[in-house]
């Protein structure tokens, strides 16, 4: 063996801190072992002199944080490779199934069985959102769909169904004057999404909205206010909730243990004047929420605020610091 | 703060760099004849590939507009034979060393080939986007750094050795009676419980009894709601009052459900079906097999209510539509679990709620 790998490993144990326990990961070590040193410290000034105020008083200010969030209302937006793929397998299901049983479904003779050789002349298959496409024809490998065509767009899918029941409902009806109406879905974008209306719970559906507040000094922030005695996180959530937001929301709060936290430190101490105690920044403690009903009100807000956004994950980091995005990132869902 | 103490980093980071490694030095050096053939260099490989993708030319409108396949294949004089543009996979599996392989199964020309996944079903997305990070931290165990579990006794008994005989001998199961129950380890962002699966298993007593015609409109039924075959069962045991003889008929469906199927299943349940019922209270509290499956049982008048059904209910004979018994089949470990991830999807529970 080498006479470096000797040296070094005399030399390691010295550097290694020893009395650490290699089960605990790195992070917790170093604030166990700087807690240590601290309590060291601690009872060696007690046994000497008097401990002075600020080791008594907590350093940082101890916040309970609210990250209120709307869930996704409707399914997200397909990619164009998922559409493709969907429809794809749509075709190939259609060459390889059995083909569909008609008298199961249609009794012969009916208003129904004749609109079905209707359509079924005009589509020549059962399925209604894979455009005309036979699968037991002599050209049934062509199946794949040419450029811009529309038929694997969900849209066009929605809007053929609605069509198809539309005449259904056309050719069946005893009333031949008047014309049926099928009621067609809500639009994925609503009037919210037209207005940029980012105050409206009814905007950006397929994704999760969170609820941001601006102090009266002019910065975004998730709600949050400081820890009082006798209380716990959970229950600090929730007055920090009716206290910034309002009563009038219907919410759930998920469990009682933070979801994420973010630490601010100040850029110098600060002393309180009146007990003379020091702080050297905040740190928040975020409890995860969901609201199910209602609408945030700032009027009654007994914490100054100046105004209240319903925000993707994607529009956070342009109203907060690079810091604070960073650090409540990982606790934000994808959708 | 890491230019305030350089030096307890570089304390930590020293050993490491320096550490004796397992692997001998000494062999890295080694060259083989086989790295520098000709086949194996990687740069030979990369030179077959077009350099840009067919994708990023824009065709022209004009070339999309005249493209039209039929007509193509229509213009050409002599066509191929079937032969020699469409393979078929081999009918019999010949074994290994024979030339001609089946396919993958994934392939579409393969016999085993089962197209899908048609659409992204919503109870999915749900469960991903809200219900399981929601799980996840509802079931947070906060364990301070440095925190080690009390070592808990061995589930399995040791013999006693008061007798010779003990020795070698396999151990005991725990008292009360030899059936371990599963261990619950902690949630974590892996082991979050998802639904596996969902069975429906439809019991027709009447298939005895009466004729199979009960029998083959059950296993329609089952089949119009879940999209799955359904497979038959006979009986294990033997019903003197509705004539039932173990192993002579037959008299069960059953539909396992998984994937795609299983979410649509979940979701026309849980937002048309379950809704729709009237005076229903919800799943049974106590329902479950206490290793986070839960069961419940729908009559035929709740089956009916299933859009499948309902389109065309009249096609079913009179009075024969079956119930069914769904039983959800999650990963979790425990029923209190279980019931946390399908009230998180919507199924209402109610009465005393055993975990």
């Amino acid at each position: 063996m080498a006479t470096g790998t000797i040296g070094v490993r005399r030399v390691a144990p010295l550097l290694r801190p020893s009395r650490l326990d290699s089960g605990v990961c790195r992070s917790c070590q170093e604030t166990l072992g700087r807690r240590n040193y601290a309590s060291a410290a601690a009872t060696e000034s007690t046994s000497t002199s008097p401990a002075p105020s600020s080791s008594i008083n907590p350093a940082y200010t101890i916040n309970a944080g609210v990250v209120l969030s709307r869930p996704p209302q409707i399914t997200r937006d397909l990619e164009p490779f998922e559409k493709a793929f969907f429809f794809y397998q749509k075709r190939l299901n259609e060459r390889l199934a059995l083909p569909f049983t008609k008298y199961f479904y249609f009794k012969r003779g009916t208003p129904l069985d004749e609109d079905w050789k209707k359509k079924i002349q005009a589509r020549q298959t059962a399925a209604r959102d894979i455009g005309k496409y036979n699968a037991y024809a002599d050209d049934a490998w062509n199946d794949e769909l040419l450029l811009g065509s529309q038929e694997s767009e969900p849209e066009h899918q929605v809007e053929q169904l609605v069509l198809d029941a539309e005449s259904t409902a056309n050719a069946t009806s005893q009333d031949t004057s008047k014309k049926e109406e099928i009621p067609r879905p809500h639009s994925r974008v609503t009037e919210a999404d037209k207005k940029g209306d980012q105050k409206s719970l009814n905007r950006l559906l397929p994704r999760t909205l969170y609820l941001l507040v601006q102090s009266k000094e002019g910065y975004w922030k998730f709600p949050s206010s400081p820890v009082q005695a006798q209380e716990t996180l959970r229950e600090a959530a929730e007055r920090t909730l009716s206290q910034t937001a309002g009563v009038n929301m219907n919410t759930w709060m998920v469990g009682f243990h933070p979801a994420g936290h973010h630490v601010h430190n100040n850029f110098k101490a600060r002393v309180d004047k009146a007990t003379g105690a020091e702080t050297h920044g905040e740190k928040t403690f975020f409890i995860k929420s969901r609201i199910m009903a209602g609408q945030a009100d700032l009027s009654a807000s007994a914490e100054n605020l100046k105004d209240f956004k319903w925000l993707s994950k994607e529009e956070i980091p342009q109203y907060v610091s690079q810091e604070y995005y960073s650090n409540i990132k990982n606790m934000l869902a994808d959708r | 703060m890491a230019a305030r103490e350089p030096s307890r980093y570089l304390a930590r980071a020293l050993p490491r760099a320096f550490a004796p490694s397992a692997r001998p030095q000494a062999f890295l050096g080694r060259r083989n004849v086989s790295d520098e053939a000709p086949a194996r260099r990687l740069s030979d490989q990369l030179e077959d590939l077009e350099t840009s993708s067919s994708l990023s030319a824009p065709v022209s409108d004009a070339d999309a507009k005249s493209f039209d396949p039929i007509a193509r294949s229509k213009a050409r004089k002599t066509q191929l034979p079937r032969s020699r543009y469409q393979f078929r996979s081999p009918k019999y599996d010949r074994g290994p060393l024979h030339p001609h392989q089946p396919p993958v199964p994934s392939d579409p020309s393969s016999r085993l080939f089962v197209p899908g996944p048609f659409a992204l079903p919503r109870a999915e997305q749900t469960y991903n986007s809200t219900v399981a990070s929601d799980i996840l931290t509802l079931c947070y165990v906060h364990t301070p750094p440095g925190f080690k579990a009390p070592v808990k006794a061995s589930r399995l008994r040791e013999w006693d050795d008061s007798s010779p005989y003990h020795k070698n001998r396999p151990l005991r199961g725990p008292r009360g009676g030899d059936v371990l129950r599963l261990l619950r380890k902690p949630i974590k962002f892996n082991n979050i419980p998802k639904i596996e699966r969902i069975t429906i298993h439809s019991y027709v007593k009447n298939a005895a009894s009466d004729h199979s015609g009960w029998l083959h409109v059950a296993g329609i039924a089952v089949q119009a709601i879940s999209n799955v075959r359904v497979e038959t069962f006979k009986s294990k045991s033997s019903v003197a009052t509705w004539s039932i003889v173990p192993g002579r008929d037959t008299v069960a469906v059953k539909a396992e459900l998984q994937g795609e199927n299983m979410y649509h299943f979940l979701g026309k349940l849980i937002d048309v079906v379950l809704p729709r019922i009237k005076d229903w209270p919800g799943v049974k509290g106590s329902s479950g097999d206490s290793s986070g499956n839960i069961t419940f049982g729908l009559e035929p008048e709740q089956v009916a209510l299933f859009p499948e059904i309902e389109v065309n209910y009249d096609m079913y004979p009179p009075k024969m539509i079956p119930g069914c018994h769904i039983t959800l089949h999650t990963t979790a470990k425990a029923d209190k679990d279980a019931r946390l991830l399908l009230s998180a999807m919507g199924i209402p529970f109610y009465g005393k709620i055993i975990h």
